[in-house]
């Protein structure tokens, strides 16, 4: 599970990040202490969850969320006290381990029944198809006019194989579809 | 993490930490410290303290970075620093990888994967060439030569022939990811490759990939948050003399 903190502070993120550390599922911690870096950062991809700071710039990190098709679990950090009745999704920095622990347990859990919906590592039928063309070195815009699908859709599928294969250029991709028998050795001279 | 200050012993920082050893060689610091501290290293080789310290210092821990102390350093110590980085790459660390995989033939089964790995390493290394090349004879000189018209006071005739419509952001825009597919390529020799008959060599080629690739890194987060910035700093001076010139 990747988690991506978004605190200008030092110590803070630091204290996050410990909190962090007694979940076996949380794998990958990206931290970030400017709003512009987080919006780089998720443009590129996106987390299961984010804890975000209220300071930082929430429109431009919606509308970088929204680009991405995995919506992550927002946990908001919130610099003062929060009033009874907030919700869980809502952290203070004066708040103590254990409810802190609690809140995040929480959000594991949400997002752990967001990804069962979805998630499977292996590649769809679809996908497979996209990926010999990618391999053979087509152009999306080529694969949209064969597959006759849009580019918009191919691009979307590429996205997809690179997430579960974790390979990220067309060359890697190339050796995956060769081993796996996508692709002859000799389709690629 | 200890901090790094000049009194410590150059030999035991090293034994801390190994991966400083990277940084010596692209300083020019032969080895062979006996008691020697860091200080009394630096200034026997001309290198600054203050630049060597925050160098391991960064080097060490991701998060310190101190951008702004960076840019005061005179920019000829940037490119000698990437220079040497350049070098020990093109010379050793790539070659010595590339050798490794073509010794996997004899080392996995299936003889097709070892020539797949092999194409795409060299593939790899073509595009890293024309990286550093562009850097090596454009990037660098252009950088020495603004430089040097500030110094001056006055543009030099190379920059006027050679430069008059350079800019850096021509470079910035077409500065692509090196690390990208090495990440693949250890991505795939971890998940996808059928199991070699002996694991010894295959898992040096691994380390190898990770170690260049965090080296690579390091290599281009001072060429993204040091040089570039720096050369931004300087063409802005630049423009001014530019105008005094017409």
């Amino acid at each position: 599970m990747k988690i991506f903190i978004g605190e200008s502070s030092y110590i803070i993120r630091k204290g996050i990040i410990q909190l962090l550390s007694q979940f076996k599922e949380v794998d990958i911690i990206k931290e970030f202490s400017t709003s512009d870096e987080l919006e780089k950062a998720l443009l590129e991809s996106s987390p299961n969850i984010l804890i975000i700071n209220t300071a930082f710039n929430h429109e431009d990190i919606e509308t970088a969320i929204s680009e991405s098709e995995h919506q992550p679990v927002i946990l908001h950090l919130f610099n003062t006290q929060l009033p009874h009745d907030s919700t869980k999704t809502h952290l203070s920095v004066f708040e103590n381990k254990a409810t802190l622990t609690e809140k995040i347990e929480n959000a594991i859990y949400i997002s752990n029944e967001n990804e069962n919906i979805n998630d499977s590592e292996e590649l769809s039928p679809r996908e497979k198809l996209v990926l010999k063309h990618v391999a053979l070195g087509q152009t999306n815009k080529e694969i949209a006019e064969k597959l006759f699908i849009s580019t918009h859709t191919v691009i979307s599928h590429r996205k997809n194989i690179t997430r579960k294969l974790n390979i990220k250029t067309v060359s890697g991709l190339t050796v995956y579809a060769i081993l796996n028998k996508i692709i002859g050795i000799d389709d690629i001279n | 993490m200890m901090v790094i200050h000049g009194d410590i012993k150059m030999a035991d920082l090293i034994m801390g930490d190994i991966n400083i050893l990277a940084i010596i060689q692209r300083l020019n610091i032969p080895l062979g410290f006996k008691e020697k501290t860091v200080s009394e290293v630096c200034i026997e080789h001309n290198v600054d303290i203050q630049f060597f310290i925050q160098l391991t210092q960064s080097y060490r821990d991701k998060d310190y970075f101190p951008k702004d102390h960076f840019l005061t350093f005179p920019v000829e110590w940037i490119i000698d620093y990437l220079r040497n980085s350049h070098k020990c790459y093109v010379e050793h660390r790539i070659p010595t990888i590339e050798k490794q995989i073509i010794e996997l033939e004899n080392n996995i089964q299936n003889q097709n994967s070892s020539e797949l790995l092999l194409r795409f390493f060299r593939e790899y290394i073509q595009e890293f060439n024309t990286h550093i090349e562009i850097e090596e004879k454009i990037v660098f000189p252009y950088t020495i030569e603004i430089n040097k018209s500030i110094k001056d006071n006055q543009l030099t005739t190379t920059l006027k022939k050679r430069y008059s419509n350079y800019h850096i952001e021509d470079y910035v825009e077409a500065h692509n990811n090196i690390e990208e597919k090495l990440y693949d390529l250890k991505n795939i020799l971890i998940k996808y490759i059928p199991p070699p008959t002996t694991n010894c060599k295959y898992n040096t080629l691994i380390f190898d990939l990770f170690r260049l690739e965090n080296d690579l890194k390091d290599h281009s987060d001072i060429e993204d948050k040091v040089l570039i910035p720096k050369v931004h700093l300087l063409e802005k001076k630049l423009k001014k003399l530019k105008m005094e010139d017409k």
